[in-house]
């Protein structure tokens, strides 16, 4: 569980809190999504969940943030990553081997991880990626895309409690970036891990996410499950989120009386929503995600299909 | 006009990043090249700034092989915003980045200034910060603003959007699309559907280093055999008109089953949509 409470933080070169009275408390295995305009304090909120804040940005710390029960301000820097593992924006800065497969043993290594768990390890974390070929190229190679899944594999190879992850697809195209959202879905379901997700792709955190936190000038302004949140489409909108058309769609239909129905979080509620105004009959859920899918690519085809792509291409710049 | 002609390409010498690649774009098109990662996207926009030679083929720009012009005159033909504004970035303040090109091309000169105070203006750039410690939207603005001041007839932008929040990229966007009105070819890599479907004319969709279809961006975006091999993910509304197309056979060829944008998808379900809005 994480547990902040009247989080407030200013940086040392700064006269006024980045983030302010945030009140917030997830609880394990749920997959949270953070958003917000430029510069709101997004990603300020997510290094207070892994430590770096107050341990590498000196400023003024007020309230508590407490992580899988340790305070983070009490306990050091390298106890709160044994339990929460990050991938970072800027994610070259993030890199410090030259090769692939060193990326993944360093932090196995400093963690102390036996000699014979570590191979089980890293190919586990290379194949859930999907990037099991790329483990001998030289990181320099790589393109952002690719830097992006090494750094993923090498923290899903520490077994962490909890992801936070800052613009993790930003560099990747659409069928990827639906991929890696849906493994990390499957991986957090399986290992119960909590995931927290710091992304401008809207669209991606209104279909996956239990959880959509959207920040205004460091203040927490919704906190709930996407189709609550983006009932207020033009609140967010108001102060720089956009919703996903479907969503909008949705809002309009409603704000005209045309439907009465919760907010569509992905095109597969919106088959359902016109389907519903243009009379015409309703077919099970099941046959609206197939209808959908078809066309919308669900992860699994993604998935399915990267994995393809990523055996035939050896990956390719 | 730019024209491919059967180009291939390597970075190393060996593995092909490209293979006979043909294609033409004409003056004052707006076109996006849509594809996974890997695909070649980023490769092509290199060589159309000349900062990559074909290992076989030819890049032609308005005529001439990319082989034998001069980075200068490249440049002052061929406008390059690279996805990091970082990697363009280079003086103290947001005046000299501006006045950079100018420079570069021995084109100083009051009127590049006037063009330059004009463009900051337009922008909301202020000419005395310093570039690094604006944010990266701005950055973007500021990367982009040092290109158009130089007037060049085509722009390549690599991802302009990506690392952009929406009114940011909203903002960048519709800079572009006033650019391109006024007649500046406008050549694009993106990896956000709906702004490629909202601004983009055309699409040339890559797979594998080769070109697999070019054509008008809606009809690509509705072809589903296309849509599939190139991995690509249609914008929610024409994947909301594909799928009730999909369930009840019935709605092709009606307003849902054509309806591409959102103001179409509204009007064809039964919402009153004033005329002469813009599309969304």
């Amino acid at each position: 569980m994480i547990e902040i409470s009247n989080f407030s933080f200013t940086y040392r070169e700064s006269s006024e809190p980045v983030v302010r009275d945030i009140n917030l408390t997830i609880p394990d295995g749920a997959f949270v999504g953070i958003t917000g305009a430029a510069g709101s304090g997004k990603s300020t909120l997510t290094y207070a969940m892994n430590g770096i804040i107050p341990h590498c940005y000196p400023g003024d710390f007020y309230g508590s943030v407490k992580v899988c029960g340790l305070d983070t301000v009490e306990c050091d820097l390298t106890e709160i990553s044994r339990h929460v593992g990050s991938v970072c924006q800027d994610i070259d800065s993030q890199m410090v081997s030259s090769i692939v497969e060193d990326e993944m043993l360093y932090g196995l290594e400093n963690f102390g991880v036996s000699h014979e768990e570590i191979e089980t390890r890293v190919s586990e974390a290379l194949d859930a990626i999907g990037i099991a070929d790329l483990r001998d190229r030289t990181i320099d190679s790589l393109s952002g895309g690719q830097k992006q899944k090494v750094a993923l594999a090498a923290i899903v190879a520490l077994r962490p409690d909890v992801l936070v992850l800052d613009e993790p697809t930003a560099e990747l195209d659409p069928a990827s970036s639906v991929a890696v959202y849906e493994l990390l879905r499957r991986y957090a379901r399986e290992h119960g891990t909590t995931v927290v997700i710091v992304e401008q792709k809207i669209a991606l955190l209104s279909d996956y996410a239990d959880l959509l936190v959207v920040i205004e000038s460091g203040r927490i302004r919704f906190a709930d499950c996407p189709e609550n949140v983006l009932e207020h489409a033009d609140e967010l909108l108001s102060i720089g989120v956009n919703c996903p058309r479907s969503a909008t769609l949705c809002h309009d239909m409603k704000a005209a009386g045309l439907y009465a129905g919760p907010i569509c979080r992905n095109v597969e509620d919106a088959v359902g929503m016109a389907e519903q105004a243009l009379g015409l009959a309703s077919a099970s859920p099941e046959s609206s995600r197939t209808a959908a899918d078809a066309f919308a690519m669900t992860g699994a085809q993604a998935t399915a299909d990267i994995a393809e792509r990523t055996a035939e291409k050896g990956g390719a710049r | 006009m730019i024209e491919f002609s059967h180009v291939s390409a390597s970075y190393d010498g060996e593995l092909a990043v490209l293979h006979d690649v043909s294609f033409r774009i004409e003056d004052g098109s707006f076109v996006a090249f849509v594809g996974t990662n890997g695909a070649g996207k980023s490769t092509t926009m290199r060589l159309i700034n000349g900062l990559l030679k074909p290992t076989e083929g030819q890049v032609l720009i308005d005529g001439t092989p990319t082989t034998e012009l001069k980075t200068s005159e490249l440049a002052q033909r061929v406008g390059f915003l690279f996805q990091n504004p970082d990697r363009q970035i280079c003086n103290n303040t947001v005046r000299e980045e501006m006045m950079f090109g100018f420079k570069a091309l021995g084109q100083e000169s009051p009127e590049a200034e006037v063009r330059a105070d004009e463009i900051m203006a337009a922008f909301g750039l202020n000419p005395d910060d310093d570039p690094f410690l604006l944010n990266r939207g701005t950055r973007q603005l500021l990367a982009l603003a040092s290109i158009i001041v130089l007037q060049p007839p085509v722009i390549v932008l690599d991802e302009p959007t990506t690392g952009l929040d929406f009114r940011e990229c909203t903002k960048v966007m519709e800079i572009i699309r006033r650019l391109h009105e006024r007649g500046t070819t406008v050549v694009m890599v993106c990896h956000d559907m709906e702004v490629v479907a909202d601004y983009a004319e055309s699409i040339i969709v890559m797979s594998r280093g080769k070109v697999l279809a070019q054509g008008p961006t809606y009809d690509l975006l509705r072809d589903r055999a296309l849509t599939t091999e190139a991995s690509l993910v249609a914008p929610q509304m024409v994947a909301l008109s594909l799928a009730l197309v999909k369930r009840h056979p019935q709605l092709a060829g009606t307003a849902v089953g054509l309806a591409n944008t959102l103001t179409e998808m509204e009007r064809a379900l039964g919402l009153e949509i004033a005329e002469g809005g813009e599309p969304r």
